[in-house]
């Protein structure tokens, strides 16, 4: 049974700043909920506080423009982006991870927010936000800040928020031509989280088609979202093929220290980085040339 | 204060409701210890299962795991709010003409995936109405003649039979 | 899909099921639905140890909080056990001296809420003295390993030794004998909704309880002697049941013992409904097995003898694990012709929580084991595993006669040759041996399987299954049945059945539900028996009610009973049809003109082939069954060679000899639920993986169940024998669908991939590495 706590409402996000500005570190923020009531309904997580900005309507948008590039207020539920027509068109592998994240229930009121300061490695946004270079605006009552999405996970369900901050925005620059991403997961079943998951970003030379930015971002392997850096390393500056793609996903298998588990041991894990990488890097390379 | 009442309007299958629940009651709760709408059904404790499936604002959700207060200002429906008076939606009568119902315990949530589906996306592939229904768990049933029953639906609310 | 079979008015056509529209409109109410005035809510205190004495149960400070009404622990039960049978009675309602599984009850608590009763559950305070246990049949066969029960040495629980024919003989003149080892997991039931009750006493000596039971007469029998009632002071009235799959709703648990004595104790209903984590870690669960089948063939690949070694978990107590590892054995001479058959079983205790009945109760294990190694055979003998299965198929006996199995299982009717060519036929079987498929990363296969499965089970003397036809004044009819229907759609058949006895339409039946009070008491929802056995009892109690206005009506007419039928609600002289009247009036000629008749038939269920004797479990001899369904599947995957994971297409076909489909869309869909959800999800997907008696996957993210994107479109054909033994030749449907499940699919990943898993589930990361070490097999060769 989840044990009671005091609750608000608030309706704007200076009402919420200045919750949480009070209460900080006895509150916690519930969103969609679709992470947290699970973990409250089990008895692993209380609090005396609990600030609900599922109401707060001005942070639910959709806004791209080629100059800024995607912005996605932090309450947008995944299903919005998932049917977004901007999204599907400039940044189409976000629309493709949140198709295959959880079910649609959970998509119809969770939100790409909560689920990023749920802070869960195995977690699909995460890998990808940060295969797509993208940024996170924290605010706080007087203040923000921008940090990288790469440097938002802290640890096992920790994220990098102060006890009053709170996360408005996930700021995605628009893509550099030539650049292909793709996200592959490991499912047994559609929605499940994956076993291990590889979002790839690859951006080419238009010249001679070498490579010319690559980030390889991990889902599931290790207590955070894991940029596989040796393997990206490997790719850099090269005109890319098979065998090359191969070995990345050969390196990055060494780089990851993957949690054991029911869904899988951390030998099987390895092995499948290797899959993953390479299948999600194939397909990017092919968008990519395609751009 | 922890346990203080708080305030709560919502609309139940057209009908509007003005309450007084504690913060933590889940909507599944309100739904079936207040409302005594206990045709949702509660299955599970990890969100997995979407036998408390309803309708908010015409969108799929699991009731289980959404505060109640979340759903002020919102329209509710729920199992009891789909069929008009006695006459079956055309998703429920498929279900029952098609022989799709078995123990009947996770059809509440079927049903209104299958709602929220069609009512967003009439004409649906076979793997959109798969994709709808695999928050629903059944046990004994196989899904096939859910699946059927769905496209049957579906055809005859575009007037195909 | 709109089959009709047979020439009936009701039966053998689609129809919709009875309790369809309630269970649609969200109206129909299962246990946990049902409130009462006055109503405490339960909640049950458990072990966190596997394996402990129990020292002390401290129960103050709870019985101090506010809202508490009531407190039970095991002591209030002076010392009542039961079980399964008189033999087995090894349980009690809560453990008393010590606890034997994780999770296992010591005490319950009734408050005025859910919130307080969790709480006043945490307050009760219980002092361990742990103990070493024993988590598999391995470690529990150990020399010296300490004792679950102290009065069961080498924690044997069942142990059974059959032969029959001669083996060693068989296999010396074999052409070719193989062994192989096979392993089942330990499976949930996988019900959604999970148990739970409400119970109260509307008198001092007088129970009324509500539970989401399959069987109504566990609750009925075992209450009426922990509380010292007789039987028909026991009211148990049945909701609507999410379905059972044959366990701890088919069986007790500690809700059905915590809310009636609680109830007693505060004078109020008290209800108890578990959780999902409740249902995962405590309720009774399918037999983990070890299996060694050895099997002696000639180099026609007709087979000669099978030696079968079944070792199993049976958890901390008994429950029926004396009829599950008898059933393993029981059907191995089916469905295939065996002339030697030698069994050994051990069925262990162990300190998990305990091992029951499941959908393709034991045959599922065997049949699982012996259709995958008669693949592996064939391929030794370069035989296609349709054709072996051909080759030993058991030829459908000829009207009156009976085919004896050598431990004496009696088979009226056998449909495998047909289900399996129909099959075949279906899947274009010769063709597709000639396509085998690659695509990328992905590989095809498909596997073929056969199988059979027990209905109208009859454990014991008293199988007792009644119904009553009451015919009201303005010719309304109702049935009223003990039977249970969990979900299988019994409760629609067997109105059919008494229409169409009656003549009247499946609308015109009003069916009254289980209510000890005014209805039999049937023994349940298990072993495939309800159509076979209520659905006898409804014909012969329609029967008896018809003969009744049958006789009034041939006064009518003047005309002899004989020559009167009635046939769409129209009562007729068969001769001359134009002497006819309409149901409702004969009705009320016989209610109302003097002397004024009450018309109630009654009938119960008599049939089965082996009438004088019950098969004896031990010695694995006789028939647990009246009549044995058969089925043939064939199932093709597409594997992952990359990453291991296995998905099934929807080239999926089941053919099912139910002996005669009284409800066809209810078949299939039984048909194919019990192919997925129990079958291939055994073979693909479940499993509990267990540390030391902790369940580590208590949840239904972690505990995989089977979901929609996934499911095979399975087509399902029917094929009809029409046994004598079954009301309107009806045997029990998709059991065997369950069993043929399993195998199709490790043949068909087998067919994918040149891998045979023989350990299920066949989960993604087993068969990488099987497939990995394929390959560097190949490569050493090379």
């Amino acid at each position: 049974m989840i044990a009671d706590f005091e609750y608000f409402a608030p309706k704007t996000v200076d009402e919420a700043l200045s919750l949480l500005a009070r209460y900080k570190g006895e509150a916690k923020i519930i969103a969609g909920g679709q992470s947290m009531l699970v973990v409250m309904k089990r008895g692993l997580l209380t609090t005396e506080y609990l600030i609900d900005i599922k109401g707060v309507a001005a942070l639910d948008y959709i806004k791209y423009d080629e100059g800024k590039g995607l912005r996605i207020g932090a309450l947008t539920i995944h299903r919005a982006i998932e049917k977004s027509p901007i999204i599907q068109k400039h940044f189409r592998v976000l629309s493709e991870m949140e198709r295959n994240l959880a079910t649609i229930q959970t998509r119809n009121w969770g939100t790409i927010g909560g689920n990023l300061c749920h802070g869960d490695p195995a977690g699909d946004p995460a890998p990808v936000l940060i295969a797509l270079n993208a940024k996170l605006k924290l605010a706080r009552r007087g203040g923000e800040r921008i940090i990288e999405m790469e440097e938002f996970s802290k640890d096992y369900l920790e994220v990098a928020l102060e006890p009053d901050e709170m996360l408005t925005e996930i700021q995605v620059p628009t893509l550099a031509s030539h650049t292909g991403t793709a996200y592959e997961k490991l499912m047994v079943m559609k929605g499940d989280m994956g076993v291990v998951g590889a979002a790839v970003s690859i951006t080419l030379s238009p010249k001679d088609g070498v490579c010319k930015d690559v980030r390889i971002a991990l889902s599931n392997c290790a207590s955070t979202p894991l940029r596989a850096r040796k393997a990206e390393k490997k790719l850099i500056g090269k005109v890319l093929n098979d065998s090359l793609l191969i070995e990345a996903g050969e390196i990055a298998s060494k780089e990851v220290s993957p949690p054991v588990d029911v869904h899988g041991s951390a030998e099987y894990r390895r092995e499948m980085v290797k899959v993953f990488v390479r299948r999600a890097a194939t397909k990017a390379l092919q968008r990519a040339k395609a751009a | 204060m922890k346990d203080e009442l708080k305030e709560l309007k919502l609309t139940v299958n057209g009908r509007p409701y003005e309450l007084k629940v504690k913060a933590k009651t889940l909507l599944v709760e309100l739904l079936r210890n207040e409302l005594k709408l206990t045709g949702t059904k509660v299955g599970c404790l990890d969100s997995a299962c979407g036998a408390c499936t309803v309708n908010i604002d015409g969108k799929a959700v699991r009731s289980c795991s959404v505060l109640a207060l979340q759903a002020n200002g919102r329209k509710v429906t729920t199992i009891e709010g789909v069929a008009d008076g006695d006459k079956l939606h055309p998703i429920q009568e498929a279900m029952v003409e098609y022989g799709a119902i078995e123990c009947g315990f996770c059809t509440p949530g079927m049903v209104m995936s299958a709602k929220a589906l069609l009512d967003e996306n009439p004409n649906p592939t076979r793997e959109e109405v798969r994709e709808a229904i695999q928050g629903n768990l059944c046990a004994d049933e196989g899904y096939v003649k859910y699946i059927e029953a769905i496209e049957i639906a579906a055809e005859k609310m575009r007037g195909g039979r | 899909m709109e089959e009709t079979f047979g020439n009936y008015s009701v039966i053998g056509k689609p129809m919709p099921r009875v309790d369809a529209r309630a269970k649609v409109t969200g109206e129909a109410k299962y246990a946990a639905d049902i409130e009462l005035p006055n109503m405490l809510w339960g909640q049950i205190k458990r072990s966190p140890y596997a394996h402990a004495r129990i020292l002390n149960i401290d129960t103050s400070k709870a019985e101090r909080l506010p809202g508490v009404m009531a407190i039970t622990t095991g002591k209030d039960f002076g010392g009542f056990r039961w079980g399964w049978s008189r033999e087995t009675r090894d349980e009690e309602p809560f453990a008393t001296t010590k606890v034997r599984y994780q999770y296992e009850g010591v005490a319950a608590v009734a408050a005025i809420s859910e919130d307080i009763a969790e709480e006043a559950c945490d307050l009760i305070e219980v002092e361990y003295e742990p103990l070493l246990g024993v988590f598999d049949p391995f470690e529990a066969m150990q020399e010296g390993a300490p004792l679950v029960h102290e009065n069961r040495p080498g924690n044997i629980c069942v142990e059974y030794h059959w032969a029959f024919g001669d083996v060693d003989k068989a296999f010396a003149e074999s052409y070719l004998v193989r062994e192989d080892i096979f392993q089942t997991p330990r499976m949930a039931k996988g019900y959604i909704e999970t148990p739970a009750v409400i119970a109260y006493w509307p008198g001092p000596d007088r129970l009324v309880f509500q539970g989401a039971k399959g069987s109504p007469y566990f609750p009925y029998r075992i209450l009426a002697r922990c509380f010292n009632l007789p039987l028909s002071n026991v009211r148990v009235i049945q909701p609507f049941i999410g379905s059972d799959f044959g366990g701890t709703k088919n069986d007790m648990t500690h809700c059905d013992f915590a809310a009636p004595m609680l109830a007693k104790k505060t004078g109020r209903p008290v209800k108890l409904v578990y959780t999902q984590f409740d249902t995962l870690t405590t309720d009774l669960r399918r037999h983990p097995m070890w299996i060694t089948i050895k099997t002696g063939v000639t180099k026609d690949g007709i087979l000669k003898a099978t030696y079968l070694k079944a070792v199993a978990d049976g958890g901390a107590y008994t429950r029926m694990s004396p009829l599950t590892m008898f059933l393993v054995g029981t059907c191995m001479t089916l469905p295939y012709e065996l002339p030697n058959f030698k069994y050994d079983a051990y069925n262990y205790f162990t300190n998990n929580p305990s091992s029951a009945a499941m959908r393709g109760h034991g045959l599922y294990h065997s049949r699982f084991a012996a259709d995958v190694q008669l693949d592996m055979i064939a391929e030794e003998l370069g035989l296609d595993p349709v054709d072996i299965r051909l080759r030993n198929a058991i030829e459908n006996p000829k009207p009156g006669e009976v085919y004896e199995t050598v431990n004496e299982v009696h088979v009226a009717t056998c449909g495998v040759k047909e289900c399996i060519e129909k099959v075949a036929e279906a899947t274009n079987w010769e063709k597709r041996k000639k396509t085998k498929k690659a695509e990328g990363h992905k590989s095809y296969g498909i596997g073929f399987s056969a199988a059979t499965y027990n209905g109208g089970t009859k454990l014991s003397a008293h199988n007792a299954c009644a119904a009553i036809v009451r015919v009201c004044e303005d010719g309304s009819i109702n049935y009223l049945t003990g039977a249970s229907d969990v979900g299988q759609g019994s409760d629609t058949v067997c109105c059919a059945i008494a229409a169409e006895v009656l003549g009247v339409g499946l609308e015109d039946i009003d069916i009254k539900r289980v209510d000890s009070a005014f209805t039999p008491v049937d023994p349940g929802s298990y072993g495939s028996r309800v159509t076979v056995h209520a659905g006898q009892a409804a014909k012969n109690a329609a029967e008896d009610a018809r003969r009744q206005l049958v006789e009034v009506a041939a006064q009518q007419f003047s005309v002899t009973p004989e020559e009167v039928e009635i046939k769409n609600r129209q009562v007729f002289v068969k001769s001359n049809p134009q002497r006819n009247m309409p149901w409702e009036r004969l009705v009320r000629i016989a209610c109302y003109e003097t002397p004024g008749k009450v018309i109630i038939g009654r009938g119960y269920s008599t049939q089965g082939i082996s009438l004088l004797g019950l098969a004896d479990l031990s010695k694995g001899v006789g028939d647990i069954g009246t009549n044995y369904s058969f089925t043939a599947q064939a199932a093709e995957v597409e594997v992952d060679v990359e990453t291991g994971v296995v998905k099934c297409t929807d080239n999926s076909v089941i053919a099912h000899d139910c002996g005669f489909p009284l409800n066809p869309p209810a078949v299939e869909t039984q048909v194919q639920g019990g192919s997925y959800h129990q079958g291939v999800s055994a073979a693909l997907y479940e499993e509990f993986k267990m540390d030391q008696g902790q369940t580590l996957n208590p949840n239904l993210i972690d505990y995989m169940r089977p979901r929609a994107y996934e499911a095979p479109m399975s087509k399902v054909l029917h094929v009809v024998t029409n046994d004598p033994y079954g009301p309107f030749g009806a045997k029990e449907a998709s059991e065997g669908s369950c069993c043929s499940a399993p195998p199709a699919v490790i043949n068909a990943i087998y067919d994918a991939t040149g891998v045979w898993i023989k350990d299920l589930p066949a989960q993604p990361e087993k068969v990488f590495w099987a497939l990995k070490a394929q390959k560097e097999k190949k490569q050493r060769k090379k």
